[in-house]
């Protein structure tokens, strides 16, 4: 195999598939930090965000990455939604109530979508796109706005952390809880807006992972192995390193298809997940231990 | 002249169990005062009584003329009280000069004077404002630590055992930082784990155990109690 | 006519009411009593079921079987296999916080399913193992189910009074010291990793013989037996509206669960077709908000864990 085919059909491939579960991967990794649990509906929330976009593209006629932005707001008003109705009032409780409360609220999303939608498979547009070849790289227009809108989004949430009140109050939050409490940050505004930055990055993981594949009820829950795997990977609580192990994650996946049967393909986020405990639980770039 | 701080019978604990019996101490205005005591006297509980964070039962706590006994922490750094807690008193991963931001998070407009106050308390800080906290030494750090507490300009300052874990030239350099904050018309009340030194520095004293207040004093008179010497002091 | 076709549908309910709670048990020993998160009950479920089914299963070409043991040895085995795939998950996760065991649990579910449908050789694949022995399966059905009832029941109870009796040993309040107060007990010096590592894998070889009671009785075990998120669900819900913690309230969220859950499926299924569909994700959907409603409203469940002088309260389990 020369070095285009293993770029064309496996590290492309994985790249895009890597930066669907870096989206994922960054608002888990700000919910472990922050909220200090392993949110389990994580996935079910990017199903339901993929399925709010198909609602719009089918009732609006505008293609998927223009239903985009109305599908990650609905899913962080969703996902606000959803803490201060089952989440809020667990706070003072030990934070594994919760994420056994997430995991009640994964099927209730998940019902949600099965419900409304059916458990067909959809896509937001019918017929097969063809790539384009670049320089013998042949990559599909998709595949490109999936990598461009993954960076994009990820440095805009870079530089709200970095530079505004808010985005450091966030910071402080998931580096020193009581500290932050006693500096007089308010605790309930930083959960408020770690959901909206989780949920809207959610949607457009699910809307990705739907333009790119398809619409399933069950795509955002076998997503979320991976996403959990890219999260623990990168180190929790860093955004750059989620988005660099979900890259590591999708490209593995794809390259374990060269030594495994390819029905265990999504075994390698369990592995990479189970060897990151195993010799650095920190993560690459050194995270949090919860 | 009223005192700035005065806790009057103070009783109260967390939970069920009542930690502190009784406590009476005040701090007057420009004042350094030390609470120092046997391990598991309370020391730290009276501290976190001040500042909310404890259930009190009984008796009060009035600052600058407000009772403050059942106010929510936020309230009190509000109202001018701040605290720096033993150990975990910095944001680690954050630089320096956001630390201080995160210190005056409630204050609201221009923070320059707020910022070169403490910079011009802690000039080493300003050198390094871009370096994340957590890699400094222990001395550094506590000044981080009592840097992001005076950014809201407060009154008052709590440090609880802000000595902990330094060596001896750190010790002398954070009382003495303790004392240029002072003069820039800020009380303090600590909690100290070296108690002669503590004494020796500070203005007045409180030797608390077993949750009550034995003894009170000038640090110096403290210092020649035989009784206080017997308790702890080594003899 | 009617009362017989009650009755025949009590003792099969009461069979898989009798399962269920073995499952209860198992993630009492774990969720209850040393606070472990195991969110991958379907996965350790199916590695018993099929286990059993090897051992005791017919031969057949082309896959690993044919060694016609009684049942018992393919029950024990379905103990063991799942205590074994319990055992290297506890020991990388269980040094860490339980959220890392619910990930790396949803995980081990996952894989045991892919292993269960891409194997053709261990499980043969989609047509899953038939013909396995059950035992007083040759009575007439109606005395059969009444034996098989029977041997489950007694399976519980003594999967009842063992946990309950390890509870109550020194064990059981080292468990509940560490689960109430990690840093009391470690500076007590107790081995925690240890304990906990037990307390997982014991209960994963409940759950592993949960597995091999249903394939039996059902004689067969296929893929499509179980939904895992469903089961997994289930037994979560049961446990917790039970009473975590507390042996007898895992065996009452058992049957109080079972019995709403199979009822609302009967009902729904009276419903037409394009609405039965849509009804089993509502009854999903209800199954998910009946857990936040207990968490809620009665996080102790109907049966609170009785006080066994517990020193330090529940809030410290973190």
């Amino acid at each position: 195999m020369d070095m285009l085919e293993l770029l064309n059909f496996y590290i492309i491939p994985g790249l895009v598939l890597g930066s669907i579960y870096a989206l994922g991967a960054v608002g888990i990794t700000l919910a472990f930090a922050i909220l200090r649990y392993a949110h389990l509906a994580h996935g079910d929330l990017a199903t339901l965000g993929a399925f709010i976009a198909l609602a719009i593209v089918q009732a609006s006629g505008m293609p998927p990455l223009a239903a985009l932005p109305f599908a990650m707001i609905a899913t962080a008003v969703v996902a606000v939604g959803i803490d201060k109705g089952f989440y809020e009032h667990l706070r003072e409780k030990p934070k594994i109530i919760t994420v056994m409360a997430s995991l009640g609220i994964a099927l209730m999303v998940r019902a949600v979508v099965q419900v409304v939608w059916g458990v067909d498979a959809e896509s937001y547009v019918r017929g097969i796109v063809r790539p384009e070849t670049y320089w013998g790289l042949r990559i599909k227009d998709r595949e490109i706005w999936t990598v461009v809108f993954m960076i994009v989004l990820v440095a805009a949430l870079q530089i709200f952390l970095a530079r505004s009140k808010w985005g450091k109050a966030m910071r402080a939050m998931s580096d020193n809880p009581s500290l932050a409490l006693l500096s007089g940050i308010d605790n309930r505004k930083v959960v408020v807006l770690t959901w909206i930055i989780a949920g809207g990055l959610c949607a457009a993981a699910g809307v990705f992972l739907g333009i790119n594949t398809e619409l399933k009820s069950m795509m955002g829950w076998q997503m979320l192995l991976p996403m959990f795997a890219a999260a623990i990977l990168g180190g929790v609580g860093r955004v750059e390193g989620a988005v660099l192990g979900g890259l590591i994650v999708g490209v593995a996946e794809e390259l374990s298809v060269l030594v495994l049967p390819s029905e265990y393909k999504a075994a390698m986020a369990f592995a990479i997940l189970l060897f990151m405990l195993l010799v650095r639980p920190t993560g690459l770039l050194r995270g949090k231990v919860l | 002249m009223t005192s700035l701080l005065r806790l009057q019978g103070v009783t109260g604990g967390y939970g069920d169990a009542d930690i502190l019996q009784d406590v009476t101490l005040h701090v007057d205005d420009k004042e350094i005062v030390v609470i120092v005591g046997p391990n598991g006297a309370g020391k730290s509980t009276a501290m976190k009584a001040v500042f909310g964070m404890l259930n009190v039962r009984a008796g009060s706590i009035v600052f600058d003329g407000d009772t403050i006994t059942k106010w929510a922490t936020d309230r009190i750094v509000q109202r001018g009280i701040s605290y720096v807690p033993q150990v975990d008193n910095i944001f680690r991963e954050m630089s320096i000069h956001e630390n201080l931001e995160m210190g005056a998070f409630l204050k609201k407009g221009d923070l320059s004077a707020a910022y070169d106050r403490v910079y011009s308390l802690f000039p080493d800080l300003k050198e390094r404002r871009k370096t994340a906290a957590g890699t400094l030494s222990g001395g550094q750090r506590q000044m981080v630590a009592m840097g992001r507490a005076l950014m809201l300009n407060p009154k008052l300052l709590l440090l609880d055992e802000p000595t902990a874990g330094l060596s001896p030239r750190y010790m002398e350099q954070i009382f003495q930082i303790c004392r240029d904050v002072r003069d820039t018309d800020v009380a303090i009340l600590l909690v100290e784990q070296h108690a002669k030194q503590a004494l020796a520095f500070a203005d007045r004293g409180y030797v608390l155990a077993a949750g009550q207040n034995r003894h009170e004093g000038s640090g110096a008179d403290l210092l020649a109690d035989r009784e206080v010497a017997e308790m702890f002091l080594g003899g | 006519m009617e009362l017989i076709g009650l009755a025949n549908y009590a003792l099969f309910m009461g069979i898989f009411i009798g399962i269920y709670a073995l499952l209860a048990l198992g993630l009492n020993i774990q969720w209850g009593f040393a606070g472990l998160f195991n969110a991958g009950i379907a996965g350790f479920f199916a590695v018993g079921a099929y286990a059993s089914a090897i051992v005791t299963g017919p031969a057949a070409e082309g896959r690993l079987g044919g060694f016609d043991m009684p049942f018992f040895v393919g029950w024990l085995m379905a103990m063991v296999a799942a205590a074994l795939i319990a055992w290297p998950i506890g020991k990388i996760c269980l040094r860490f916080r339980s959220d890392y065991l619910a990930i790396a649990s949803i995980g081990v579910a996952e894989i045991i399913r892919l292993v269960v449908k891409s194997e053709p050789a261990l499980t043969n694949g989609a047509r899953g193992i038939t013909s396995l022995p059950r035992p007083f399966g040759d009575l007439p059905y109606v005395q059969s189910q009444m034996a098989y009832l029977a041997i489950v029941a007694i399976v519980l109870l003594g999967a009842y009074s063992l946990v309950e009796r390890q509870f109550n040993a020194p064990w059981g309040r080292m468990m509940r010291a560490i689960r109430d107060n990690e840093l009391a007990a470690r500076a007590m010096g107790k081995n925690i990793e240890r304990r906990r590592l037990e307390a997982f894998i014991f209960g994963s070889a409940l759950m592993g013989l949960g597995g091999a009671l249903f394939a039996h009785f059902n004689r067969s075990i296929t893929p499509e037996a179980i939904d895992p998120m469903v089961a997994t669900f289930l037994v979560w819900i049961m446990l917790i509206l039970g009473g975590s913690g507390n042996n007898r309230g895992a065996i009452l969220g058992a049957a109080m669960v079972w019995i709403i859950w199979s009822m609302s499926e009967i009902a729904t299924d009276q419903l037409p077709a394009e609405y039965a569909v849509k009804a089993k994700y509502i009854r999903l959907f209800l199954i998910g908000l009946m857990l936040q409603l207990v968490l809620r409203f009665r996080p102790e469940g109907l049966l609170p864990e009785p006080q066994r002088g517990k020193a330090v309260a529940d809030s410290n389990r973190e």
